[in-house]
């Protein structure tokens, strides 16, 4: 009875010092390392780390113990057990060692069983540790039941230790009779709620992460198609609305490299659109090239316009694209509040994210400008050759037929005119059809017999959208390459029929000649790109040729034409 | 009287250059054509002392065409072309002159004097000519460009110059002395010339004269003059 006393009493002083060294655990789940640390993945560094830790830990369990005859009660195993579970055998091994070690050199009858059993005890989490990987259950090592189960087992063994291997035995047997209860009890259960504050420290990271993660995602979903027009005052407030929506900072600036773009947020009464900078840090943050923070505690934020402005923290981020620095992004809080690392974090985040957008945006429109170009030299590529032998095929013309002449020169400025002024991306079948009509007109003036013209158009299909300039190239091709080649009468023929699922348009040639020219040229690369940008992928150019018989130059659209983009 | 030959493949571009070349007195324009054959025929036929020649034509263009022409017959060449992409300064030492279409006609007299000039020197109009890959024959109506890889022999009969290869006889209208000096077929008769890659025998016969049989079978006479050429060529 007087027994049981003593062990309830020595449950209580346990349990006591226990919780100091809880403490120390809630402090490390705190600390930088912590939030670093994934189970899953522990390397070299790290689990020196917590080698270190968990030595410490131990040491400090035999240090809080309670003497008891010539013993330490005490709370040494949850170190070395949960070393072992977290850290597999090496690490529970060496730090039971370690602990072991120190206390071996304590002395009392027990020292040396205690030494040994401490040691054996980080083994024993080891295997728990191997068992679970080995079961797929990674999961479950940082589980508070396993950490209880496994140190309750680990105790046990330990008293049996003590009982074998403490001399003399009657003394043991005592010492175990009244530490075994306490001991068992207090370690198992200190071990389980280590084990859960580390648990609850790593969802409530993860959580956050998520939420950040969240965050920043919205952010960017957001400001991508602001910026997609282009960074200007208007996508700037934009911008800048949005950050201050997300982070719920006090205000938030964005600065090109002299002025304000724009100031959303409190202060925004005197801190004015197209103001030159007067911040400070942002200034500094520019001249600097670097990241500026004050964040209203040591490093006060004073505004330069306003005695009454209410803002008091600031984090100045330099916003580069394409390693130029173009201006700043600012994040402000008022001075009664204070500057949340995580919205610092995210504020340096989000630049990057909008120096990457804006750079993205540059290229989008620099590639637009590049296809606008590209249409225009397939307008210009047609000139020269066409251009002078038109010429001088009508001033020849005007010797013998002079009406003749006149309705050439009308169909030469109705093409160039019709050429120059055809803006957008796509026009009908019909409108394509008109343009090529003028140009093969004066290329039938030309060539006389030596050309001849077929026309199948299926007239349902003329009011269809298709890319601009889609016809006149090809047909170009086909006389340039095909019928000026050709000592026989060439003959051109010009199709458009409907297929299940496309409709399909064709320039046939009886020349043949394609397959001496080995690639395609500028002008048909352009025409198969554009039609692929304006009706997909599934659509384009499709060339055949029979040597000597016929070429066949045939683009299919979809069904309904193309959209215009 | 300077004749004038024009060749181009537009007919308005001919009769536009005849009207501007009918303007001048000394000019007589003896004939036009439409592609560099019947050019080559023209050529051969008439003698003309100047060509006015349209670059880009169907199957051979102009700068073929001269490497066909017999250097002791070669005319005075004008080029006439719609767009210079040829770069024709480069080609001014070795052509008379170039002239771009829609030709005017001061231009144009600028060239006749420069004519005038070469044809009252008597500087014969020289080109430096290229290999010949593709010879031109004419089989009925059509145009067939041979490469060199399938001619057999090469004949010259009271009908013309005869290309035989695997597939049959073609005619053209280019001479076996240009051929011989032109592509690397060789001669060995005054009437033939062999390529030498399809000789399969080569039967030696008395008084120095000697028979080729080619891959197919036919039989090529070679004379005594032009046996010790191609024993040379054939190290034997």
């Amino acid at each position: 009875m007087d027994l049981l006393t003593f062990s309830f009493h020595n449950i209580f002083a346990l349990l006591q010092q226990m919780s100091v060294f809880l403490v120390i655990a809630y402090l490390f789940t705190k600390s930088p390392f912590f939030s670093s640390f994934h189970i899953h993945t522990l390397h070299r560094r790290q689990l020196i780390v917590l080698y270190i830790v968990f030595s410490v830990f131990s040491i400090l369990g035999t240090y809080f113990g309670l003497p008891i005859k010539d013993a330490i009660a005490n709370t040494r195993a949850i170190g070395a057990v949960l070393a072992g579970v977290i850290g597999g055998p090496l690490l529970g091994g060496s730090v039971g060692l370690t602990a072991g070690i120190h206390r071996y050199f304590l002395g009392g009858f027990t020292a040396y069983s205690c030494a040994l059993s401490t040691t054996v005890e980080g083994l024993i989490g080891g295997f728990v540790h191997i068992y679970l990987i080995r079961r797929y259950q990674q999961h479950r090592l940082l589980s508070p039941m396993v950490a209880f189960l496994t140190t309750f087992v680990a105790e046990i063994v330990q008293m049996l230790i003590i009982l074998l291997l403490s001399k003399p035995f009657g003394e043991a047997y005592a010492l175990v009779q009244i530490i075994a209860l306490p001991m068992i009890l207090a370690n198992s259960t200190g071990a389980a709620i280590f084990v859960s504050i580390i648990r609850d420290q790593r969802k409530m990271y993860d959580k956050l992460s998520v939420t950040f993660s969240a965050k920043a995602l919205k952010m960017a979903e957001k400001t991508f198609s602001i910026l997609a027009r282009g960074f200007n005052e208007e996508s700037a407030r934009e911008v800048a609305t949005v950050i201050q929506e997300e982070t719920s900072v006090g205000a938030v600036a964005i600065t090109d490299k002299d002025k304000v773009l724009a100031f959303v947020g409190a202060g925004n009464d005197h801190h004015l659109v197209g103001h030159r900078i007067t911040s400070s840090q942002t200034l500094r943050a520019i001249r600097e090239d670097r990241t500026v923070y004050a964040d209203g505690g040591e490093h006060k934020w004073r505004c330069s316009l306003s005695d009454t402005c209410p803002l008091g923290s600031v984090l100045s981020v330099p916003l580069r694209v394409d390693n130029e620095l173009i201006g700043t992004i600012n994040l402000f809080e008022p001075k009664n509040k204070l500057f949340l690392v995580t919205n610092k974090t995210l504020g340096e985040g989000i630049t990057q994210l909008l120096s990457d957008q804006i750079l993205y945006s540059r290229y989008t429109t620099q590639k637009n400008l590049l296809t606008k170009a590209e249409l225009k030299l397939v307008q210009a590529q047609i000139n020269p050759h066409f251009l002078f032998n038109a010429l001088n095929t009508i001033i020849a013309i005007t010797r013998k037929d002079g009406d003749r002449a006149r309705d050439l020169l009308l169909h030469l400025s109705n093409f160039f005119r019709k050429n120059l002024k055809r803006t957008g991306n796509t026009s009908t079948l019909e409108e394509e059809l008109n343009h090529i009509q003028s140009y093969l007109l004066i290329e039938k003036a030309r060539f006389e017999d030596r050309l001849q013209l077929e026309m199948d158009i299926d007239p349902a299909l003329l009011p269809l959208q298709l890319p601009l300039f889609t016809l006149q190239p090809i047909v170009e091709n086909a006389i340039k390459h095909g019928i000026s080649n050709m000592l026989d009468q060439g003959i051109i023929r010009l199709s458009a029929v409907r297929e299940p699922g496309c409709v399909r348009i064709s320039v046939e040639d009886n020349a043949g000649s394609f397959a001496e020219r080995d690639q395609k040229g500028l002008g048909m690369k352009i025409v198969e790109k554009r039609i692929k940008n304006l009706c997909g992928d599934s659509h384009g150019l499709k060339i055949s040729c029979t040597p000597g018989e016929r070429t066949v130059i045939s683009i299919t659209i979809p069904e309904n034409g193309c959209r215009e983009k | 009287m300077i004749r004038a030959l024009i060749v181009d493949d537009e007919i308005h571009a001919r009769e536009e250059m005849a009207a501007l070349l009918s303007d001048i007195e000394d000019i007589s324009v003896i004939g036009s054509c439409g592609n560099s054959i019947e050019a080559l025929k023209l050529i051969n036929k008439l003698r003309p002392q100047v060509l006015f020649l349209d670059i880009q034509m169907p199957v051979i263009n102009g700068f073929e065409l001269l490497n066909m022409v017999n250097q002791d017959i070669m005319p005075h060449v004008v080029f006439v072309t719609a767009f210079d992409q040829y770069s024709l300064k480069a080609f001014e030492e070795k052509t008379l002159d170039y002239l771009l279409k829609p030709v005017d006609s001061e231009r144009l007299a600028k060239t006749i004097d420069k004519l005038r000039q070469a044809i009252g020197e008597k500087r014969p109009a020289k080109y430096t000519t290229e290999e010949i890959l593709r010879i031109p024959c004419l089989l009925g109506n059509r145009v067939r460009l041979i490469g060199l890889a399938e001619v057999e022999f090469v004949s010259s009969t009271a009908t013309g110059v005869h290309v035989t290869t695997m597939d049959g006889d073609y005619f053209t209208e280019i001479t076996l002395k240009i051929l011989e000096k032109r592509t690397k077929l060789l001669r060995c008769h005054k009437q033939y010339l062999i390529n030498i890659d399809c000789l399969k025998e080569i039967v030696l016969l008395e008084g120095g004269m000697a028979r080729i049989i080619t891959r197919t079978g036919k039989t090529i006479p070679v004379s005594r003059r032009y046996l010790k050429l191609i024993r040379k060529t054939l190290l034997i």
